[in-house]
């Protein structure tokens, strides 16, 4: 019986794989599309940004597709190994890098419109040695969100954009002050809050030629001892003490209310809405200066496709045109690289946060992620040693040094 | 016995082995050669491999997180092999008895074997939970205070090892039971009408004749364990990660986030040298206590 | 055991009758192991439950200190965006469709080899076996990409077969049912032949039915393993005509970019809907189960 049941199932599925797909029309390209950033909530957004494109351009075809965030970089260097890749796909600007130093991407300066309005900077992010090889699809920044209510009861003046980490660390001794289940801030320390506190610290990750690393030198030592220092006095709640409130999530940690600071990103300020207090931002906290994050994601094009012209032409369109930026801005899918204030006016109408232009101001400022080869491994070594600080195991100094002989390693 | 010599007796062998033989080489034998061959590269998918000879051996010979990452997996394997095992051979006991509503146990026993690990994960996070977990709670009543579990980086492993416990005890349970039923019920009888108590014929009949399923239920699990991954992936926070980073977790890492496929595969053959080397003394061992019949 | 009982024992093995083994135990040890059961499958079921109550809770109600066993207020919006955002009888199709036919031809590959391991006598035997077990002892993540570049070279990439094929022949199965076979008395085997019967036949009608325990162990573990495989879908089944629950799931719990915003109730109502197709079929294998196989027709 089942082996009846198991050749049907063979046949079936035989015939099921050699039937073809269907063939389009002639002059019909189409263009393989492979993201992350649309799912899962934005893909009837993507899908209105596909129709515009081809409407405008009868005789092209793009083909969504897309890949959970954490496995997507996983499944496009699969596509690369096997030999074909998307014609067009999304890359954060951490792994571009990587793409870029493998000559796996479409030069685009023959193709990029010189009038298309994005943002310098953007556009330089995604420029490896002097050639186009992706367009800025969005950025986004870090802030510092506060508690309005947490601060009127420590009766304190509202942070501003000049704040630094002292300025925030002595705000924080009142506002943890104010009960047993309440902290002033909570500033994570991991990778990506340590680049920008050493950016704004003057802490050079290497030298000139990146042949060496000096992150063991006095500034990035201090910057440590400033981001661990929070913890001191309680001021900033431990992993433990976070777990023991909520499920130790930031999110749920700022929205019970427990905290009067946190520095997180501009992309959880839906996420925020529900909360029953009054909230707002201002520019992430500087320390000898200021210096913001800017996360950039481009998209790129295959050097191998078969259609750069129709490519770049979505490429474009997805990441520069009008309506695109429309349906980003109206349904909160991260912000276009554009240099187009008009665009943005819909976006600072909404509340909260009230300061919304604190996202723009942040650019003012901007801390540069310092990327090698092999990034991913540089990030995850400096998370160990700070997480090995934290726990008291090593000091700044000793753990800074482990990173230095680490990265040299990398390096060469 | 038909069709037990020459021509004949090898085209039966065909007949029964040729679908999966060919099947294993073509779609895993192929992978696996390929990637023995890796080892001696460096490849980053992107750009072609480049050959580098013995360098990632040397390479890993100094890796310090491999070896801690060694270390743990051992960790796991000596503290969840003995229990898993011990404790699914007496559910299975319990298990076979003519109880009422048995089916509705033994599902009981296998929903964990079939929640994702994610589910799982997230779960026991809270179990765990310092403050209002219900193991922290469990032994605050007997005058314990509880550690913090998978925040501490040093006891991470250890709550990893309960979880993954928990989760595959209706895995090996099954497998027992299987083998429970395998044993005909007249060596009991037989047994009864020669005067043998309950713990007699357990260690006389039972145990021996579930020699083969032990084997085999040891011989997976420690498969299994020297491969451990999700749970030490999932499971712990970040800062406690150091704390439970497992073999295949620098596996995957170097894989599927370093973009070295070279180096992986050079950490994953070292790996099979290990197992492959205790799973043939387990084989050659077994002929000292199992038994396939009495 | 003198040969008079070994006879008995043989004959009768094949006639056990169910459930009448251990009668006489103490009230008390009973309700003993009644009460160890009863704890045991709470706790095993425990995080199940709270799985499904998470399921049927709304988004702002999910963060709590303590865990809520029951939703207040309870609401169906997670099962609603689930059935929103993904298609889900197709999923649901493909799901069945590839563990069902890949389960199937995994069980038949796995028990014809099992038994030319097991039965049949050959030179290289064992060395082969050695290399089938061998096979189960490189992580699959290493192997995957190989795997992968082979499957997009045949063509492949987003079809049933290439979900299907590559899984059917696993060491796993082949393992379970050799040490199942192993077990089996020779005597049946022997008795059929003499009869007349070839080495299929006896496979077919003696050994097979013989082994239903482990059979039925097998096609549950690889139900399971093929219901809940992601990684080797996430590579090769992207578009929604072949993609499977754990993949579509995936990308739904995926909203958490940022470390932010897990949707949990959305993430466990797509738990739930891929855990209750397996203990659908687990409580069904459970009639496998019985104790006792009778056997027609072959005298002693």
């Amino acid at each position: 019986m089942s082996r009846k049941f198991f050749a049907l199932g063979i046949v079936v599925a035989l015939v099921m794989g050699l039937v073809p797909v269907t063939s389009f029309a002639q002059d019909t390209v189409t263009i393989r599309y492979f993201n992350f950033t649309s799912s899962p909530d934005h893909l009837d957004d993507l899908a209105e940004i596909v129709a515009a494109f081809e409407a405008e351009h009868p005789n092209i075809k793009i083909e969504t597709s897309d890949a959970p965030y954490g496995d997507y970089p996983t499944v496009l260097q699969a596509d690369f190994a096997g030999g074909d890749p998307p014609d067009v796909f999304e890359l954060e600007y951490q792994t571009f890098v990587n793409y870029a130093a493998n000559d796996v991407l479409l030069d685009l300066t023959e193709y990029l419109d010189p009038d298309t309005p994005y943002y310098p900077r953007a556009l330089d992010v995604f420029n490896y040695e002097g050639k186009q090889l992706a367009l800025p699809e969005t950025f986004s920044t870090v802030v510092l969100f506060y508690n309005k209510d947490l601060f009127d009861q420590a009766g304190l003046d509202y942070p501003t954009d000049d704040w630094t980490m002292e300025d925030a660390r002595q705000a924080g001794l009142a506002i943890t002050a104010l009960g047993d289940n309440v902290w002033g801030i909570k500033a994570p320390i991991t990778f990506w809050e340590f680049y920008k506190r050493a950016a704004q610290n003057d802490c050079q990750f290497f030298n000139e030629d990146k042949t060496e690393s000096t992150i063991n030198a006095p500034e990035c030592v201090e910057t440590v001892e400033t981001m661990v220092g929070m913890l001191a006095d309680d001021v900033m709640a431990d992993d433990v003490e976070q777990a023991a409130e909520v499920s130790g999530d930031d999110k749920d940690f700022f929205l019970t209310g427990r905290v009067g600071m946190l520095v997180s990103g501009i992309w959880m300020f839906p996420l925020f809405e529900p909360a029953e207090f009054e909230w707002d931002i201002v520019v992430d906290l500087g320390m000898a200066h200021k210096g913001s994050a800017f996360f950039s994601n481009g998209v790129a094009i295959a050097k191998s496709t078969e259609h750069p012209e129709e490519a770049a032409a979505w490429a474009q369109f997805l990441t520069a045109s009008e309506t695109a930026a429309r349906v980003r801005i109206e349904n909160s899918w991260e912000l276009p690289a554009l240099d187009k204030p008009e665009y943005f006016e819909a976006y600072l109408a909404q509340t909260p946060p009230a300061n919304r232009q604190a996202v723009f101001d942040s650019l003012n400022a901007v801390a540069t992620l310092p990327v090698i080869e092999r990034q991913t491994e540089m990030q995850d070594l400096i998370d160990d040693l700070l997480s090995a600080v934290v726990s008291g195991d090593l000091d700044a100094q000793s753990a800074l040094d482990i990173a230095k002989e680490e990265i040299d390693a990398l390096l060469s | 016995m038909a069709g037990n010599r020459g021509i004949t007796k090898w085209g039966w062998v065909a007949f029964f082995l040729a679908p999966s033989l060919l099947g294993l080489i073509v779609f895993i034998l192929g992978p696996v050669v390929y990637s023995l061959r890796l080892t001696l590269y460096d490849w980053n998918l992107l750009s072609d491999a480049k050959f580098i000879g013995l360098d990632n051996f040397r390479e890993l010979y100094h890796d310090a997180a491999f070896w801690t990452a060694f270390e743990h997996t051992l960790t796991f394997i000596v503290l969840y092999i003995p229990s898993v095992l011990v404790l699914a051979f007496l559910t299975a006991l319990l298990l076979d008895q003519p109880l009422r509503g048995r089916a509705w146990f033994r599902t009981a026993f296998f929903v964990p074997v079939v929640t994702s690990w994610v589910a799982v994960a997230v779960i026991w996070k809270w179990v765990f939970n310092p403050a209002y977990g219900l193991v922290n709670y469990f032994l605050s009543l007997v005058g314990i205070e509880g550690p913090a579990w998978l925040i501490n980086p040093d006891t991470a492993l250890y709550a990893i090892i309960i979880t993954s416990v928990w989760k595959d005890l209706g895995f090996i349970t099954v497998m027992f039971l299987a083998g429970l039923q395998g044993i005909p019920e007249n060596y009991y009888e037989a047994a009864k009408i020669d005067g043998a108590n309950r713990w007699q014929r357990l260690r006389r009949i039972t145990v021996p004749l579930l020699t083969p399923t032990t084997f085999f239920a040891l011989i997976i699990s420690l498969i299994n364990s020297f491969q451990v991954f999700e749970q030490a992936w999932l499971m712990p926070e970040r800062f406690a990660r150091r704390g439970a980073s497992v073999i295949v977790g620098e596996i995957v890492d170097n894989a599927f986030r370093y973009n070295r496929m070279g180096y992986a595969a050079t950490m994953s053959w070292v790996l099979f040298a290990v197992i492959f080397t205790i799973t043939l003394v387990q084989f050659r061992f077994q002929n000292r206590w199992v038994h396939y019949d009495l | 055991m003198n040969e008079a009982r070994k006879t008995m024992t043989l004959e009768r093995s094949l006639t056990r009758e169910p459930w009448v083994a251990r009668r006489g135990v103490p009230l008390a040890l009973q309700a003993a192991q009644y009460a160890v059961l009863i704890v045991l499958a709470l706790i095993m079921l425990v995080p199940f439950v709270w799985t499904v109550s998470t399921s049927f809770k709304e988004q702002s109600g999910l963060a709590t200190a303590t865990p809520q066993f029951i939703p207040d207020p309870a609401s169906l919006d997670a099962y609603r965006t689930l059935s929103d955002r993904m298609d889900i009888p197709r999923l649901i199709f493909n799901s069945f469709f590839v563990t069902v036919v890949g389960t199937a031809g995994q069980v038949i590959f796995a028990a014809m080899a099992a038994y030319a391991f097991s039965r049949m006598v050959w030179r290289g035997r064992d060395t082969v076996f050695l290399l089938y077990l061998a096979t189960l002892m490189i992580p699959v993540q290493v192997i995957i990409i190989p795997q992968f570049i082979l499957i997009r070279h045949l063509g492949w990439v987003n079809t049933y077969q290439g979900l299907i094929i590559p899984s059917l022949f696993n060491a796993f199965g082949v393992f379970l049912l050799r040490q199942s076979f192993l077990t089996l008395p020779r005597d049946l085997e022997e008795a059929a032949f003499i009869d007349g019967a070839n080495r299929f036949t006896v496979f077919w009608r003696v050994v097979l039915p013989l082994s239903k325990p482990a059979l039925a162990t097998l096609t549950v573990f690889n139900f399971m393993a093929l219901w809940n495989a992601y990684l080797w879908p996430l590579f090769v089944a992207r578009k929604a005509e072949v993609m499977t629950l754990p993949v579509a799931l995936a990308n739904l719990a995926g909203s958490s970019r940022y470390q932010g915003s897990v949707e949990w109730n959305v993430v466990m109502a797509g738990a739930v809907i891929t855990i209750l197709p397996i203990l659908i079929a687990y409580l069904f294998a459970q009639k496998w189960f019985v104790r006792g196989v009778t056997f027609s027709g072959i005298k002693g």
